[in-house]
């Protein structure tokens, strides 16, 4: 396990010091061996997981949407379907949805608009109440946190209510004081929505930031106080630089959520005829498959929305990834 | 984000869909793999049979069947408590090949799960001796070519319900016209309420009202689908809409939700284009209403015309992978003709039977209190008799109102005209059943 060793790749990230451990390369002793059998035992149960609830539907998904269906019998109905080879036609028709690709759009803007905005209110949530003169923490970190433990369903429902005119109370309350609202009109729903979803997680990701902020060693702060850096200064300089693994995280998990965005708009949807059946891709791939009952073009819809995600991610990670080498780099 | 939950509940219930799978298939004795004949009960065997319906109040006829059949145990599985919501879980079913035994599906969905090869076949079970005990044109919803593919339950004439309270205080008349009801739209919009909403994204009504005017959506030649939506009948029907809808006569905000029953308890909205089992929707949902409502025949095109239409009405069909065909088939016919079954079912508020027998022998008027005495079941039972009975669904009815609800709501707010809609919609429905292998044409 030699980090010298030429063929491997460097498992050290950019731009991070390196540790020389001084270890040289040996023979594998009883004990490494039976700790790799435990490693293994360990590794089973998620192997196992990952290959029935993830490979396996990624497998039957990729297959499916090479499929098309044929039928036979007077005008297609009684007969036999059977499934052909369809190569890449199901991709074409979807890619050739005005609406499919409408919601691939919408929810990149909305992702643009809303990641960045939860992650900044995670931030600040999560600093304040690790701040030294915070008060009552363990009362506010539970209840900022508690919107998360409410089911995505349940909060639209919730929110759906708070929004519908002539019955939401705050659209009483805005025309009360001479405003008209509409929450949910084709401008202002994505806007809605974004506010469930933020409400719903900016707790979860102070708590990934508040975990991180907990394995910061004591000293550095001390050392900072020493050098008499205040509160901001503190936060500016130490926590938020020491923060950015799990910015980078809970970057990832909101844009990859961003591009998964359904319960929110399937529950609203009755509600709101602003939106359609095409909302955000996962919407039209649902549609597609259970109102439709077109599986094949589900899939490869469904087959695209996971390369996106994919792409996306990985490229917010480099991204991020970069950056932390260029600092680390400047630091250095 | 969002998503972490609704994944997380999607595989813990596909987790569980596939064990009951295995429960289902795992208590059964074999032998019901695909091309075998019809399976049959052993004399004597008690089985089960698993019904999926969200009909408000099916459990109690169906407990009086089970009350009756100690043998043919019924079990209701109310998948849904709203209508169209649970057909996804049924062709998901099917393709699983883990369906219920029957199921409560509406006219216009049937030919969709006869492409899935979803429902059995009733006719060599003897089926269509029990065609004279139905309403023709209602047993002729579930019959394609030689197949009897379910047994029709009701049906859904349509009429206007308004408030007569409200009507009589602002001194504006029950429309009979669609000129009437225009004139009374701008009645009621003067008194500061609008007379109702277009609702863009129910399909289902504004095929009723295609439909009344006489339409054919789809008509068939040879092997071949004629999709016409964009006929004379429905430009009419959109043209009128729109101008409505242009005027600001109507409210455009999504109907049976919560926002148009909080308008139909304040009186806001005092009219419904609705159905005949619109009775219950309007009891349970503005009671304090109470006694003020009419039913009133659907306003005609022409004055003194005796055009009408049906908005709903279902079946109960047999899945084609049931092992006990013969026992579910009895079963859905006795649901649907006896007459305590049928009296039953209309006190759960269903619509009108489709048995001939049924509708003869009991009081439709159950909520009569509600409609200030009214007998208005009377209404829909005259419209159900002038409904036009040539009307024909075809596959794909579900994706077709999804298109014309994204499309008509598109048109609204973007300043489109609803007309322009029906020429895109139907070259969509056309591509789309030619997507499912199907020979389609544009009806010209």
């Amino acid at each position: 396990m030699s980090r010298d060793t030429p063929s491997r790749p460097d498992p050290v990230p950019r731009g991070a010091a390196r540790k020389d451990t001084g270890r040289r390369p040996r023979r594998a002793t009883r004990t490494e061996a039976r700790n790799a059998r435990a490693a293994a035992g360990f590794v089973l149960p998620f192997l196992a997981l990952f290959v029935l609830c993830f490979l396996a539907p990624l497998g039957y998904a990729l297959y499916e949407s090479l499929l098309r269906t044929e039928r036979t019998g007077p005008l297609g109905l009684g007969g036999r379907a059977h499934q052909v080879f369809a190569g890449l036609a199901n991709y074409a028709h979807a890619l050739a949805d005005d609406r499919f690709l409408a919601g691939f759009g919408r929810v990149l803007l909305f992702g643009a608009v809303q990641v960045p905005l939860m992650i900044v209110l995670a931030t600040a949530l999560a600093l304040l109440l690790e701040s030294a003169s915070a008060r009552g923490v363990p009362f506010f970190r539970s209840a900022f946190f508690l919107p998360y433990g409410v089911p995505g369903v349940i909060a639209s429902i919730l929110w759906g209510f708070l929004y519908v005119p002539g019955i939401s109370p705050l659209v009483k309350i805005a025309e009360s004081m001479g405003w008209q609202v509409d929450f949910l009109s084709r401008t202002a729903v994505l806007w809605s929505l974004a506010n469930i979803v933020t409400w719903q997680f900016t707790g979860y990701n102070m708590l990934v930031l508040i975990a991180q902020l907990k394995a910061v060693p004591g000293e550095l702060y001390e050392a900072a106080r020493i050098d008499g850096a205040n509160a901001w200064q503190v936060a500016r300089h130490i926590k938020i630089p020491l923060l950015r693994p799990a910015l980078v995280l809970t970057g990832v998990f909101s844009i990859i959520g961003t591009l998964q965005l359904f319960a929110e708009p399937m529950v609203l949807r009755p509600l709101a005829s602003s939106i359609d059946s095409g909302f955000t891709p996962n919407l039209h791939a649902y549609s597609e498959a259970f109102v439709g009952n077109n599986q094949q073009v589900a899939a490869a819809e469904a087959v695209l929305l996971a390369l996106v995600a994919c792409a996306v991610s990985f490229g917010f990670l480099r991204l991020a990834g970069g950056r932390a080498g260029e600092r680390a780099g400047e630091r250095g | 984000m969002s998503n972490r939950t609704v994944h997380r509940r999607t595989v813990l219930g596909g987790a569980a869909a596939v064990a009951a799978g295995w429960a289902l298939t795992g208590c059964g004795e074999g032998g019901d793999a695909d091309g075998e004949p019809p399976r049959e009960r052993k004399k004597g065997q008690r089985i089960q049979l698993t019904f999926w319906s969200w009909v408000p109040g099916i459990d109690k006829p169906v407990d009086l069947w089970n009350h009756k059949n100690p043998e043919v145990q019924v079990k209701v599985e109310k998948v849904s408590a709203v209508n169209g919501q649970q057909y996804a879980k049924m062709h998901a079913a099917i393709k699983a090949r883990n369906p219920p035994d029957l199921g409560q599906i509406e006219f216009p969905v049937l030919p969709g799960f006869l492409l899935d090869d979803g429902l059995l076949d009733l006719a060599p079970l003897g089926a269509a001796r029990h065609r004279n005990e139905f309403f023709g044109w209602q047993w002729q919803q579930s019959v394609f070519g030689k197949g009897v593919y379910a047994i029709p339950q009701a049906s859904g004439p349509m009429g206007l319900f308004l408030r007569q309270d409200l009507f009589d205080e602002w001194d504006v008349p029950a429309p009979r016209t669609w000129d009437e009801y225009e004139a009374a739209a701008k009645a009621v919009r003067k008194k500061g309420a609008w007379i109702e909403t277009f609702a863009p994204a129910n399909g289902n009504r504004f095929a009723g009202l295609a439909w009344q005017a006489g339409a054919e959506w789809y008509r068939t030649h040879g092997d071949t689908w004629i999709v016409h939506l964009d006929d004379a009948p429905t430009r009419r029907v959109a043209d009128y809409w729109e101008s409505l809808v242009r005027q600001k006569l109507v409210k455009t905000i999504p109907d049976r939700q919560n926002a148009w029953y909080k308008d139909l308890q304040t009186g806001a909205i005092p009219a419904w284009l609705g159905s005949s089992w619109g009775d219950a929707l309007l009891a349970g949902n503005a009671p304090g209403t109470k006694g003020r409502w009419r039913a009133a025949p659907l306003p005609q095109w022409k004055a003194g015309g005796q055009a009408f239409a049906n908005w709903g009405g279902s079946t109960t069909a047999v899945f084609a992978a049931s092992r006990y065909p013969r026992d579910a088939l009895d079963f859905a016919v006795w649901l649907n003709t006896d007459p305590e079954s049928i009296a039953l079912l209309i006190d759960g508020g269903y619509g009108f039977p489709s048995a001939k027998k049924g509708y003869a022998a009991t009081d439709l008027d159950v909520d009569k209190d509600f409609f200030g005495g009214q007998a208005y079941s009377k209404v829909f039972a005259a419209a159900g008799a002038h409904v036009d009975t040539s009307w024909r669904w075809g596959p794909g009815v579900d994706t077709l109102y999804q298109r014309l609800g994204d499309a008509f709501t598109d048109a609204l707010a973007d300043g489109g005209s609803l007309r322009s809609v029906l020429t895109k919609v139907q070259a969509q429905t056309v591509a789309d059943l030619r997507d499912k292998g199907l020979k389609a044409e544009s009806g010209g």
